[in-house]
């Protein structure tokens, strides 16, 4: 857990960043990419273009996630893209951020403001 | 319309909104950021159509300008989150350490002149700008009697009548107060404690009031308290107080003046220090305050002996309080005057104070913006050089993309840092220049304790120096910002350095004018000061120690016992070891301390028979036996006062002016003169020992002997061949042994007296010349610099010149040439401000004309030679090129 100190400030996550943490832990994206993941997890409000980009450059920032070293989809296969993949303190972030999510969730279901058994 | 052609408008679309975030977030994520947006719309088109897209459009700039916004105000990274400044300011720092000379000589150069710059802004604003420390000081004012068309006085003081009739209901002036003009006061603190002299001013009970000053301790007068037969009370200034100890308790407490009792009823605030007006006499601090002895309603009319003061009511405009002083003005000159024209006339309080010191104080700050500005030239120049040999880098990373912004803010940058720098070290300068000036000021240096440096000036001239420096670099910066690829690949070929030399000549022209200017100044009023040291006051000053010692009626109430006194003090004085003679006078010369009287001789020989000109105002001073003897003055006919006087006749020694106005043919000698209800006989003609200035002659003068008129303190002068202040402990002594009642006081030596007198000319003379070798330096400076590189630049062609065998010299002098062309340009347009500055400086010079060919004609041929000597040196530089090897490496 020593390791861990230090992660508790990034906490909590805001949803977009949540989502690209989500995301790059699946592997390289570039920002529209995230989007597009974002879309297909059925969320309700999707980030604006902008927001996400912002969100993309603050995280480079703290170090959460990196710019990818070369510009790996060829499909439409354009330097123009920055693509970015995650880093272990960016995937150990996440996985707090999801823990705390989840220590939430039971607290949710203790309190009964969800149904107690899993779906 | 097409998808393609939509897709592309969308394009333009998205990159016109990319503007709205800030430049380095464009340089790292604009692209990708479009992209992503045609990611989008490309995806709309296919899955929504038209409409999604128009959708898309009207979103995308909602999206860009809230985050736009946001990332200017938030960015994400760190170090743009100080900002671009703050990576700029450690770009410049790292770039001003790596060129230490340079940022070394810019900084000192800028604390000098900014140093200089606080002195005198700090004497301009605390002695001509800052308000007088009382309550609402711009209400104030002195009153003085204009007697011009009666005798010559134009400053003159009131009588007491006149302060009552200034004093009645009145609907502009508030209150009006009298001050006598001077008591000196043996004081101790007991009987028999041991006596000092402080300087007492008897005034109205409403000083204070008027003043709006209310004292620290006990009370202040009471309106009923003055005039004669009350109780004696004091109010003692703090200064006089922490002399005494500070002892709170001493309110209510007996003190003695001249063996009086005096009950102190109040000590006035540290901040309230009075000094007497310099009209009465010189300027002196008054330690003491004590009430009228008489009721000023019942004073004579016709005596000038009070200095008046009055309150406005407030806010009233300068025109009203003059127009209303004027109507009782007029009342006075009917009633006491029989209307032969007596005027008064309100000074603001201020104004007053200042006046002997305004003119220096506008010269010197008049100096000061101009030196300033030749230090903004000088940095300009200077920064102006390094911009051009970062030339070749500013181009490259213009062409790289960086923008003219970050070039122009990096210079920028640079010269307010410098500036700031200097500044500080200016500020700090000043604390210290500051300090300097007040103790080489004579204590009349008007409102002297009130100069030092405070906070708020020192923050003024750091940011003065920030400013300037900004100032400075703008040029270079628009110069950096216009700096291309092209326009370097342009010059290279010729290496001109095109525009940048051009405006760098420019500013030297400038400099050179702007430094002939304060050359001219600074020789005109060393020059003039020169003269004052030279001239001849009538006497010699060197090796003479005066002290005053005063007699006051109530431990002498017989004018014989005065005289005693006074005798057995010459004779012991005369005998201290060193002592080659000793004397007193009433008046020390160059102190302006005589009372006036004017005469008139019935059947002299020089009347012209129109009674205003045969009417002469002059001084009348007492003298003891071996003055003129003592001080060294010219006696010119007949003889001085000697030991033995001869019962019943008065005696009298005039100076040459009575003697040509009234004795044309130089028969003045045995001639009998009245004063007042007196006959005097002339024994003697000398030239005047000066009362006022060094340079010029004053009133005439009588010399009369203390004992026929009852002088009461006299000045005891003594020539010694010792230094003069080692005399003080025996002069006490000797006073002591033969009154021990009568202290010892105002020890001085003539020289030091002379030196007072000249204060105004010589701090006038001592910061102008700093100034013009100042401004000599900075511009020397700028010249060679603008050699120097020419040299450089040109060191291709001089080369080509050498081979074809043009000798060293007359390379040499191609290059003199092109300094000495800047600086006959300079001279030449400066020469109209030496006129104009002539005019300012005219208050601070003495026996020199504004336009003294010789000064002026000397200070451009030392500027000419300062600044070919500037040129000669970086041109030298030609006679180490060697042709062949620099041809070969081009």
């Amino acid at each position: 857990m020593d390791r861990d100190r230090g992660i508790d400030k990034y906490l909590p996550l805001r949803r977009v960043e949540f989502h690209i943490l989500l995301s790059l832990a699946a592997g390289e994206r570039h920002g529209y990419g995230v989007i597009q993941d974002i879309e297909a997890r059925d969320e309700t409000s999707v980030p604006d273009v902008g927001t996400m980009y912002r969100a993309l450059a603050r995280m480079v920032e703290s170090g959460l996630i990196e710019a990818a070293a070369r510009a790996s989809a060829s499909d439409t296969g354009d330097e123009r893209r920055n693509y970015y993949r995650i880093t272990s303190k960016g995937l150990r972030v996440a996985r707090a951020e999801a823990r705390r999510l989840e220590a939430l969730m039971r607290a949710a279901r203790v309190g009964g403001l969800l149904p107690k058994e899993v779906e | 319309m097409k998808w393609p052609r939509m897709l592309h408008m969308s394009e333009r679309w998205f990159r016109l909104l990319e503007r709205l975030y800030p430049p380095d977030f464009r340089d790292e994520m604009g692209s990708a950021l479009v992209e992503a947006y045609m990611d989008r719309a490309r995806d709309a088109l296919k899955n929504g159509g038209k409409i999604h897209l128009v959708t898309l459009w009207f979103r995308a700039p909602l999206d860009s300008l809230r985050n736009g916004l946001a990332e200017r105000v938030h960015p994400a990274a760190s170090w743009r989150r100080t900002g671009n400044w703050g990576r700029d300011i450690q770009v410049v720092r790292r770039r001003l350490v790596r060129a230490p000379v340079f940022a070394i000589t810019t900084i000192a150069t800028l604390t000098i002149g900014l140093g200089m710059f606080a002195v005198v802004y700090t004497a301009v604003k605390k002695i001509l700008i800052d308000p007088m420390p009382y309550k609402n000081p711009a209400d104030l004012y002195y009153v003085w009697r204009d007697y011009i068309p009666i005798t010559d006085l134009k400053r003159g003081a009131l009588a007491g009548t006149d302060i009552t009739e200034l004093q009645k209901k009145n609907s502009v002036i508030e209150r009006a107060a009298g001050l006598q003009a001077f008591l000196g006061g043996i004081f101790s603190l007991r009987e028999g404690d041991d006596p000092m002299e402080i300087a007492v001013t008897r005034t109205s009970p409403n000083l204070f009031d008027l003043l709006g000053i209310a004292p620290a301790l006990g009370r202040g007068f009471a309106p009923d308290e003055v005039g004669p037969g009350r109780e004696q009370v004091m109010v003692l200034t703090y200064h006089l107080w922490t002399r005494l100890g500070a002892d709170p308790g001493i309110v209510g407490r007996d003190v003695r003046l001249q063996g009086r009792p005096f009950t102190v009823i109040g000590v006035l605030p540290k901040e309230f220090t009075f000094v007497r007006n310099d009209a009465a006499a010189p300027p002196q601090r008054v330690d003491a305050f004590i009430p009228f002895a008489v009721n000023l309603a019942e004073t004579s009319p016709q005596q000038g002996t009070y200095v008046g003061i009055i309150r406005a009511r407030r806010g009233t405009s300068p025109d009203v309080v003059a127009a209303a002083v004027g109507a009782v003005g007029r009342t006075v000159d009917a009633r006491d005057f029989s209307s032969r024209g007596l005027k008064l006339y309100p000074v603001g309080l201020k104004a007053d104070v200042i006046s002997r010191i305004r003119p220096a104080l506008v010269s010197l700050g008049a100096a000061g913006l101009v030196l300033l500005s030749m230090l903004v030239l000088n940095l300009a120049s200077m920064l102006l050089a390094r911009a051009a040999q970062r030339e070749h880098e500013v181009a490259v990373s213009r062409a790289l993309g960086a923008n003219a912004i970050a070039i122009v803010r990096s210079t920028l940058l640079e010269g307010g840092l410098l500036g700031l720098v200097g500044g500080t070290f200016g500020a700090l300068a000043a604390i210290w220049g500051t300090s300097a000036l007040v103790a080489l000021a004579p204590l009349d240096l008007p409102r002297r304790e009130a100069i030092s440096t405070d906070w708020g000036i020192a923050a003024t001239v750091v940011a003065v120096g920030g400013l300037a420096a900004v100032l400075a670099a703008t040029l270079p910066a628009a110069w950096a910002a216009r700096t291309s690829l092209s326009s370097l690949l342009a010059s290279s070929a010729v290496r001109g350095g095109g525009a940048q030399s051009r405006w760098r000549r420019g500013m030297v022209v400038a400099q050179v004018a702007l430094s002939l200017v304060l050359l001219s100044s600074g020789a005109l009023v060393v020059r003039s000061f020169q003269r004052l040291l030279r001239a001849d006051p009538g006497f010699q000053a060197d090796g003479v120690f005066t002290v005053r010692l005063r007699t006051p009626p109530e431990f002498f109430p017989k004018e014989r016992d005065v005289i005693a006194f006074h005798d057995s003090v010459q004779n012991a004085l005369a005998r201290i070891p060193g002592v080659t003679g000793a004397s007193a006078t009433s008046a020390l010369p160059l102190t302006a301390t005589a009372s006036q009287e004017v005469i008139t001789i019935p059947g002299a020989p020089g009347n012209t028979g129109d009674a205003e000109r045969d009417k002469v105002l002059t001084d009348i001073i007492g003298i003891r036996a071996n003055y003129v003897e003592v001080m060294d003055m010219r006696l010119l006919a007949g003889r001085t006062f000697t030991e033995y006087r001869q019962n019943g006749v008065a005696e009298a020694i005039v100076d040459s002016a009575i003697a040509r106005h009234f004795f044309p043919q130089g028969d003045a000698v045995g001639v009998s003169i009245p004063l007042g209800e007196r006959s005097l006989r002339i024994v003697g003609v000398v030239d005047q020992a000066r009362l006022y200035d060094v340079h010029a002659n004053g009133r005439p003068q009588i010399l009369v002997r203390p004992e026929d008129f009852g002088f009461r303190p006299l000045f005891f002068v003594m020539r010694t061949t010792r230094k003069p202040h080692s005399l003080l402990p025996d002069v006490r002594s000797a006073v002591r042994h033969i009154d021990p009642r009568v202290p010892v006081s105002d020890a001085r030596t003539m020289e030091d007296i002379v030196e007072a007198s000249l204060s105004p000319q010589s701090i006038g003379a001592a910061l102008l010349s700093a100034f013009a070798v100042g401004a000599l330096l900075l511009v020397a400076m700028g010249l060679s610099g603008v050699v120097s590189g020419s040299v450089t630049r040109r060191r291709h062609e001089l080369a080509v010149r050498l081979a074809l065998g043009a000798d060293h010299s007359r390379v040499l002098r191609l290059v003199l040439k092109e300094g000495a062309l800047l600086v006959m340009m300079g001279l030449s347009i400066g020469a109209p401000g030496i006129y104009i500055s002539g005019r300012l400086i005219r208050g601070l010079l003495v026996a020199v004309s504004p336009s003294d060919p010789v000064t002026l004609l000397a200070a451009a041929a030392s500027l000419l030679l300062v600044t070919m000597a500037a040129c000669y040196v970086p041109a030298r530089r030609t006679l180490g090129i060697k042709p062949a090897q620099l041809l070969r490496q081009e």
